[in-house]
């Protein structure tokens, strides 16, 4: 299962550091959240685009994940040379992450 | 007594430097709301604001007062406020701009203040303050710094609207602080309130990026669907102690509801409990939002503790010039032509390679979003996109000519577009804030 299809996000920038929050639809999804989107897993998602630490704040009051990706903006908004600067589409490519659902069989 | 039952109404008016204006005038017509708050920078908007005014000592200042203040013409007739960072990088001409839009539109005697004090560029020098970012310091960067502007809070908004300002304007003015000011000036609350300065923050967070909070940047159909996204109402809040309601006006496209709200007030956030503006260290980590339905959200719980010592600078470099120029190819083998393409304009551009500060080629439909993270199948189509960073605006000429003479490279490139412009980084840089003066200004258009 993709997080797509539980989840919305969405990415943001200052200097060369992007945020990525991340929020279940339905709160009954919320403890896979938690459980399966660590900040490693977000890491090793997105490679060699995020040069620093990814860091991962929970909040549980609305059911989401914000993550903080440092040194991830090829050298910040007005420095990179990327077709997307300021990281808009990264709130795409966290949703394709792969999840295991509750019911999948072992 | 202050602060304890007044509400308060305020929406936004812009979001950024070439946000739309064409529904500011139903918001302004609505009676809806005693305030409009228009954020008019993003991070590098006044690093270029300033280059203007450094070719033309009379520009610098937003560019849309002219055609803004005749769709304000009832607003500010029937006493309501607007607060915005108009000033860019040359708030007096901006404060100019409005008395002639002004009295055009045959209002006179409306009383405008004029927030100074934020342009530290000299401050930055004299301190040669550090560019953690860049590894370096303002002094080293000599004359290729352009700009240092602070990032100033609702103290200077305060004091104006205190002075029966109803039209307020700075330059490097905190997005939130746009509305932070209004609503501690109209309700009383003291600007060391730390708990009710969280609160306010929350409110212009949830404003200051405009459509952004009501389906702007949201739609991820089918998951993710808000009705006639061409028409995307501006949001508004209504603000009392402790509490917030938000809502769009009726007959506007778009959506307010929890899933809009939380991708907004989480949205360029670091850690939660710790959103560092010039006003507060906001908390926003105990949020709780109430859907209320027919696109109204209520949120409740946001906090704050003492605001920081020092202000965030952006320092504006020159960092020459970057050239771009892209070229597409098609069908069976695009990506092999592409991938030909870029070798053939790599070739070509060695000769500048000392020149070159940067240079990346990406096929867009391939990997120019996400490098090798996200693998598809094969492609249809692909455009080149090369981009080039250099001091030599002979040598960005020439990297982005190269793109266009692929004309003559691999078979079937076509739709070439080139630019070449001015390359002005920001970075961050910290002052200590009693080191930066506000002054303030009010006087009668």
């Amino acid at each position: 299962m993709k997080l797509r299809e539980i989840a919305a996000s969405r990415s943001g920038d200052k200097g060369d550091v992007s945020n990525i929050c991340v929020f279940v639809y339905d709160a009954v999804h919320y403890p896979l959240l938690v459980q399966q989107l660590t900040a490693d897993r977000v890491r090793e998602h997105f490679g060699d685009l995020v040069e620093g630490d990814v860091v991962r704040y929970e909040l549980p009051l609305v059911h989401g994940l914000n993550f903080v990706l440092d040194r991830a903006l090829g050298g910040g908004v007005s420095m990179t040379l990327r077709a997307d600067p300021h990281g808009k589409s990264f709130q795409s490519l966290v949703l394709d992450i792969d999840l295991v659902s509750e019911q999948a069989p072992a | 007594m202050p602060g304890q039952t007044r509400a308060l109404s305020l929406a936004s008016g812009s979001a950024y430097a070439d946000d739309r204006l064409d529904s500011v005038a139903a918001m302004a017509d609505s009676e809806r709301v005693g305030y409009l708050g228009f954020d008019c920078l993003a991070e590098r908007t006044l690093a270029l604001a300033q280059v203007r005014r450094l070719a033309n000592a009379t520009t610098g200042q937003d560019r849309r007062i002219g055609a803004l203040v005749p769709l304000l013409r009832g607003f500010l007739a029937s006493g309501r406020k607007v607060v915005g960072n108009f000033g860019a990088a040359n708030p007096d001409a901006a404060r100019d701009d409005f008395a002639r839009a002004l009295k055009e539109v045959g209002l006179s005697g409306v009383r405008i203040g004029v927030i100074h004090g934020d342009d530290v560029r000299s401050l930055v020098a004299a301190l040669d303050s550090e560019l953690p970012e860049l590894g370096t310091t303002v002094g080293a960067l000599g004359d290729r710094v352009v700009s240092a502007n602070a990032y100033v809070g609702a103290d200077g908004i305060v004091d104006c609207l205190q002075q029966d300002a109803q039209i307020v304007l700075g330059g490097r003015l905190a997005d939130p602080s746009l509305f932070v000011g209004p609503i501690c000036h109209e309700l009383g609350w003291e600007l060391d309130d730390w708990d009710r300065l969280g609160h306010a923050t929350l409110v212009g967070h949830l404003l200051e990026c405009g459509v952004h909070s009501t389906g702007g940047n949201y739609e991820d159909p089918p998951y993710r669907v808000v009705p006639d996204p061409h028409n995307l109402g501006f949001p508004l809040a209504d603000v009392e102690d402790g509490t917030v309601t938000v809502t769009k006006l009726p007959g506007t496209g778009g959506a307010v509801d929890a899933m809009t709200m939380k991708t907004q007030i989480y949205y360029e956030i670091h850690d939660p409990a710790s959103y560092l503006t010039p006003d507060v260290t906001a908390d926003f980590s105990g949020i709780v939002i109430d859907d209320l339905g027919d696109n109204r959200v209520r949120i409740t719980g946001a906090q704050g503790r003492a605001r920081p010592e020092t202000l965030k600078v952006l320092v504006g470099v020159d960092q020459g010039w970057k050239a771009t120029g892209e070229m597409s190819y098609g069908g069976p083998g695009c990506v092999e032509r592409a991938r030909r393409a870029e070798e053939i304009v790599r070739k070509r551009l060695e000769p500048y390679a000392d020149e070159i500060d940067e240079l990346r080629i990406d096929l867009q439909g391939v990997d120019s979003l996400f490098g090798d993270r996200m693998p598809g199948g094969y492609p249809s189509e692909v455009r080149l996109r090369m981009a080039a960073r250099t001091s030599s605006l002979e040598v960005a000429r020439t990297a982005a000519h190269e793109t266009e003479l692929l004309y003559f490279g691999p078979a079937g490139g076509g739709g070439n577009v080139t630019s070449v412009v001015p390359a002005i980084g920001v970075t961050p840089a910290y002052v200590p804030r009693e080191l930066v003066p506000v002054r303030t200004e009010v006087s009668e258009s």
